[in-house]
């Protein structure tokens, strides 16, 4: 089952940013073996703003790995700005989860005994870049997200909502073509979720997003919903 | 640029938890104490047993003395040896070829008289060649001369304590001393020698307690005929130190042809070094062992506690892999931590190796000697097990799936 129509498919294929072709993604292999993809094929545009939604358990976390790179399908194609990923090897990945990925976690994920600003800056310290230049694009990012006056702070310092906006900042950092964020607002509370997706919508037509959530409030918000159910993907277009 | 950043982390690391970091560098800063001790005291030992055989002669000096042999039945030549003699000394001159010089010594004590001090003092008959054998010289006068001993002159030559004891502070050159009820002309006094392992005792102060007259005076005053001249030691000196088992040998068949019995005893320097050395070789090679040994079990809890990191860092690893870190970075990272770990450990160590050094030498009065070798040494020791046990926890972090990482809770 194809997410796209066919004449949809045929023409959008060169200019995809995102393009899976059949992915499977098989957990274990052997008797416990948990298919998590079942075969989902979808295409997604430079400047969409994307969620994926769905129950849990349904892929779509799985999906988010492959589609960032940190992760590897076990079957099917699957294409990032033209490149096929299968091909690449682990240092080639980590350089395009380095120069074209952002990615938000759920969890936030920063390093606890780091302050905010080398937080942000540890993406351009892999990307290589001077001491100065570092600072300089760090600090801008988090003016971006509205914590330029944060940035000697630890993140055990900050709240939940600054914590994720500290990895909104580390996202975008390095000018990514793709941010990811699974689940970004799934440990706050409601208010503090709905400021969260404002970054991410007023970051929506610059950037690429794609967002996983079981929120409906926030999948709403997005541009196009993705709905997975059991590893597929049931509607692939607009509702 | 990762690397710095790496050694600002871990030094950041070092100083979040420096009890748990010294715990753990236990091993590495007691095996680097222990290398430096090792080699600083081995060193400094070897440079001050050749610096005491350079200003005493050298190494090129043979000992011969008498040796009573055990034997019952001896033939009527081995019956007459009367062991060394001044016959021996110019046989040893003329056919043993790789000794170049030959110093008899026939020692007694006598009786020393100068106006109102009257000692019982040793005496040594001596040939000019005792002067270089020993390292020896006149400071003021002259030594003994091939004149005296061809003339059986009459003169005298004191060691510099000696000289002081009889003449205080008068000129003891040209006066004129008794010696067993005979007259001497004082013609010399030597140079005073100085040398101690421990700034302490001064191991050559023998040579300034000596009296010199010719050898031949010697014989004459005790009625001896020249060849037949009891000698109580010999010196010899071989030419090249690489023929010294040759020289010797040498020695021992002019010896065994003059004498018929085995009744004297040839040592060389050249041969008790190589002894020495062997054993201190034995020495070093232990303290060495214990040193490595402290500095693998260093590395196997280095290595732990890195394993043990890194479990409470697999998030972290994630991270870092998720943002960008390529597998070379990560191990770059974890590898530099272990060395900067193991480095500071070593640093620790050369204190320690300090205090190891310096108690030995109290115990012992051992010179030793902490040198910039040793502490690079040392510290490339700690360095390396810091490299070898570090690399094991730096490739598991390397090849951690950045997906399993961040599921890790």
């Amino acid at each position: 089952m194809s997410a796209l129509p066919e004449y949809i498919e045929e023409s959008v294929a060169a200019k995809a940013l995102i393009q899976l072709e059949e992915v499977t993604k098989t957990y274990d292999a052997g008797e416990n073996a948990v298919q998590a993809l079942r075969g989902v094929d979808v295409a997604i545009q430079e400047g969409e703003f994307v969620a994926i939604i769905g129950p849990s358990g349904s892929g779509k976390s799985t999906l988010m790995h492959i589609v960032g790179c940190l992760d590897s399908p076990t079957t099917g194609k699957y294409w990032l700005d033209g490149q096929d990923v299968a091909e690449l090897t682990a240092r080639q990945l980590a350089r395009i989860r380095n120069q074209k990925i952002g990615f938000v976690f759920q969890t936030f994920n920063l390093l606890p005994r780091a302050t905010v600003l080398k937080n942000v800056e540890l993406p351009l310290l892999y990307a290589g870049l001077s001491r100065g230049e570092r600072r300089e694009r760090a600090m801008s990012a988090l003016e971006r997200v509205g914590l330029g006056d944060r940035s000697k702070h630890r993140p055990n310092e900050l709240s939940g909502g600054q914590r994720q906006r500290v990895a909104i900042a580390r996202a975008l950092v390095n000018n990514p073509s793709l941010v990811l964020a699974d689940e970004p607002t799934g440990n706050l509370d409601q208010k503090t979720g709905s400021e969260i997706i404002d970054i991410f919508e007023a970051l929506a037509g610059q950037e690429t997003i794609v967002l996983v959530t079981h929120d409906p409030t926030i999948a709403s918000r997005t541009g196009r919903r993705i709905k997975m159910v059991d590893g597929r993907i049931v509607n692939g277009e607009l509702e | 640029m990762i690397l710095l950043e790496s050694i600002i982390d871990g030094i950041r690391d070092i100083k979040d938890h420096l009890g748990r970091t010294l715990l753990q560098l236990v091993g590495i800063i007691l095996g680097a104490g222990s290398i430096v001790a090792t080699f600083s005291l081995s060193v400094a030992g070897k440079a001050a047993s050749m610096e005491y055989y350079r200003v005493s002669g050298g190494i090129q000096k043979i000992w011969i003395w008498d040796k009573p042999t055990g034997k019952v039945t001896l033939d009527a030549k081995a019956l007459a040896s009367k062991g060394l003699t001044f016959r021996d000394a110019e046989a040893i001159k003329r056919d043993a070829k790789d000794i170049d010089l030959v110093s008899p010594v026939a020692s007694e004590t006598m009786t020393i008289r100068y106006r109102e001090i009257e000692k019982p003092r040793n005496v040594m008959g001596v040939v000019p060649a005792y002067s270089p054998m020993n390292d020896v010289h006149a400071a003021q006068g002259r030594f003994i001369t091939d004149g005296d001993v061809q003339t059986a002159a009459k003169v005298v030559v004191f060691g510099a304590e000696r000289a002081a004891e009889f003449f205080s502070t008068d000129n003891p050159i040209g006066k004129t001393v008794t010696i067993n009820g005979t007259g001497y002309q004082v013609v010399g006094v030597m140079q005073e020698k100085y040398f101690s392992f421990d700034h302490k005792r001064n191991v050559l102060r023998w040579m300034n307690r000596q009296i010199y007259i010719p050898i031949t005076t010697h014989f004459t005053r005790k009625g001896q005929s020249l060849d037949r001249g009891k000698v109580s030691f010999m010196n010899a000196r071989m030419i090249d130190i690489k023929n010294h088992e040759e020289a010797v040998d040498q020695i021992r068949k002019v010896l065994h042809r003059e004498h018929g019995v085995k009744d004297y005893e040839v040592l060389s320097r050249v041969a008790n070094l190589k002894r020495n050395e062997s054993q201190n070789r034995m020495y070093d090679m232990t303290f060495m062992i214990c040193g490595i040994i402290s500095l693998i079990v260093g590395g196997i809890v280095v290595m732990n506690i890195q394993l043990a990191s890194f479990n409470e860092r697999v998030r972290e690893v994630g991270t870092r892999k998720a943002v960008g870190a390529s597998p070379a970075q990560i191990f770059g990272q974890f590898l530099a931590e272990s060395i900067l770990v193991s480095v500071f450990g070593g640093f620790i160590g050369l204190f320690v190796g300090k205090l190891f050094t310096d108690g030995i030498a109290a115990l012992t009065r051992d010179p030793a000697a902490i040198t910039p070798d040793t502490i690079v040494k040392a510290l490339i020791f700690a360095a390396g097990t810091g490299l070898i046990f570090g690399m094991y926890p730096a490739i598991r972090a390397s090849r951690l799936s950045p997906i399993e990482a961040l599921r890790t809770e």
